[in-house]
């Protein structure tokens, strides 16, 4: 792997590291299986796109990309705690809707983002290569971002969310309202993942409305991957190791896409992944039925 | 107090499953009387329990807690004023937070939670004596996850959770029917030290008879859904297990209650 492509995949891979956090927020603190994921992902990239192409101040325009994000993650919780609509088919209904809504947003099927300012405009002249600089400038953002959310998560207000995707009976006992619990998580959750895209149309120099398929999965695996490698209670290490899970997954796959041997190409990439995440579903199960039997047979 | 007038509750209403499990009940409980509650199964208890506790409202009748009518309020809102703890250890906690998350989380009950630490020092300070004084060691625990601990342990530990935010009104649902009669035995007497420290106004069910002469002062037995038996005072402390066994045979037309392995001791 050159130097070029490693530093390429750990950019990557912290921009996905906020998809990762988000993810985590969803399906890990609130229990709440959301696929919003895959529409509000190109969302933080198109409006982010469409703002700075308006002439917004980039760091203001990737503000409101996560702001649009938590409005499409209110529109899913809306559908699942108000109108007891399924959270999967919930999250489906506004991922489908957010396709039509990123093609209005910025009026085409992509935008490009050449002689505009972004939030890394004010780096790239300080001495260090651009593909050193493009990272570096979003592994701060990242680590401000686990920073806040691991304080946020052990508030009262914090531990209440988590406290609802866990036990929402006894959290409501407990005097939590739940369904407000949901609304802000679902909001903080693709409000994350709307940054991730606002970061990636940004550090790639486009928007596009297809690059959100597969982010869900893509965000999972990370989440995944992290637990496996580091698997912590404590709130800010496992926020770390989605972080963590992030940027090893991405490692992994330019390893596996640079070894001419296995002959895998870009496009293959959803395949591997969703083969990928499935097996780590899959391995957890297995392992309990194994460790049962083997009960049984001591019995 | 506690003043329950005339409260109705019927599930799935206009379905070949309607059931109106709640007919009419009336109850007005002192400040600081506990009330054992028993009936067989299906009666109504816990149904009355989630009354209270905004589980489930009352289509009509009135629920009235320390003069405030609550009759509509939901659970969360009513949870600054009542305190629960559930039959099944793993209903009534968060297992997979640590011991001092969920103390904390019942701490903060009826308050505005705010983004303060949930664990600051002093608070840790205190969690740890307070669980300190059900001598079971837990005290050097509280890192661990609920989940860890036994079903008696948990139980226990709700318990301490009902009185940290300052609850008036104590419901326990079958709290001990999950336990062995050893823990079920350690159980009710903390119970019993907790309602008395607290002045807690108390609701058990229990479907234990001999549980439910020997702890509080007055016991109420509900059947399809009403009160058929309400006794206190010298009544009650002239009443032993086969009399209420009888009482309870009397209201249920007669049936043979030997048969009832629930009801017997
Ligand atoms: N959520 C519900 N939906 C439909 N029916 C219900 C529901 N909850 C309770 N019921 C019915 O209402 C009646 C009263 O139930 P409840 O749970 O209050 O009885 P109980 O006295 O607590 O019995 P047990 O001793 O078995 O706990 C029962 O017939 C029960 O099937
Ligand atoms: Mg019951």
């Amino acid at each position: 792997m050159s130097e070029i492509a490693f530093f390429g995949a750990v950019e990557i891979g912290l921009v996905y590291a906020l998809v990762a956090l988000g993810v985590y927020l969803s399906f890990r603190v609130l229990d709440f299986p959301d696929l919003t994921v895959d529409g509000s992902f190109p969302l933080g990239a198109a409006v982010c796109a469409t703002l700075l192409v308006a002439g917004v101040n980039p760091w203001i325009a990737s503000l409101v990309a996560a702001l649009a994000g938590s409005m499409a993650g209110l529109v899913t919780a809306t559908l699942n705690v108000r109108f007891k609509i399924l959270h999967l088919l919930a999250s489906i209904l506004t991922m489908i809707a957010l396709f039509s809504v990123n093609l209005r947003v910025m009026g085409r099927p992509n935008v490009a983002l050449l002689m505009q300012d972004t939030v890394l405009t004010p780096f790239y002249g300080l001495g260090l290569p651009d593909h050193v600089v493009r990272p570096l400038v979003v592994l701060v953002v990242v680590v401000v971002v686990v920073l806040l959310l691991a304080r946020f998560l052990n508030s009262e207000f914090g531990l209440a969310m988590r406290a609802t995707g866990v036990n929402a009976r006894m959290a409501r006992a407990q005097g939590v309202e739940t369904d407000f619990h949901i609304y802000a998580g679902m909001a903080l959750s693709n409000g994350l993942c709307a940054l991730a895209g606002a970061l990636f149309a940004q550090t790639n120099g486009f928007a596009d409305v297809t690059t959100g398929i597969g982010t869900i999965v893509v965000g999972l695996a990370a989440v995944i991957v992290g637990e496996t490698v580091l698997p912590a209670r404590a709130m800010l290490w496992a926020l770390v190791g989605c972080v963590v899970g992030s940027i090893l997954y991405r490692l992994a796959v330019q390893l596996a896409l640079s070894a001419d041997a296995i002959g895998l190409q870009a496009s293959d990439l959803n395949l591997v992944t969703a083969v990928l995440v499935a097996v780590a579903l899959i391995l957890p199960r297995m392992r309990l039925k194994a460790a049962s039997k083997k009960r049984e047979a001591v019995r | 107090m506690i003043t329950v007038n005339g409260i109705h509750v019927t599930f799935g209403r206009g379905t070949p499953l309607e059931k109106h499990a709640l007919r009419g009940v009336d109850l007005t409980i002192p400040e600081g009387q506990f009330v054992t509650v028993i009936g067989s199964n299906g009666a109504g208890k816990s149904t009355f329990l989630g009354a209270l506790a905004g589980d489930v409202i009352a289509e009509t009748g009135s629920i009235a807690i320390d003069g405030v009518d609550v009759t509509r309020w939901a659970t969360p809102k009513r949870a600054s004023l009542v305190a629960r703890v559930f039959q099944d250890p793993m209903v009534g906690s968060c297992t997979a937070l640590t011991i001092e998350e969920n103390m904390a989380l019942a701490a903060a009950r009826g308050r505005r939670r705010g983004l303060g630490f949930a664990l600051r020092g002093d608070r840790r300070r205190h969690f740890r004596e307070r669980i300190a004084e059900l001598g079971l060691g837990l005290e050097n625990r509280l890192h661990d996850r609920m989940g860890l601990l036994s079903g008696g342990q948990r139980q226990a530990v709700s318990l301490l959770m009902a009185t940290l935010a300052g609850s008036k009104i104590l419901l326990l649902d079958e709290h001990t029917a999950a336990l062995d009669p050893g823990t079920a035995e350690f159980v009710l007497g903390l119970t019993r030290r907790i309602v008395e420290e607290n002045r807690l106004t108390t609701l058990m069910v229990t479907h234990s008879m001999r549980q439910a002469l020997d702890y509080g002062d007055r016991t109420v037995m509900l059947h399809e859904g009403r009160i058929v038996l309400d006794v206190s005072g010298e009544q009650r402390a002239g009443l032993d297990v086969p009399h209420l066994l009888a009482l309870f045979a009397k209201q249920r037309g007669g049936e043979d209650i030997t048969d009832d392995s629930l009801l017997i001791g």
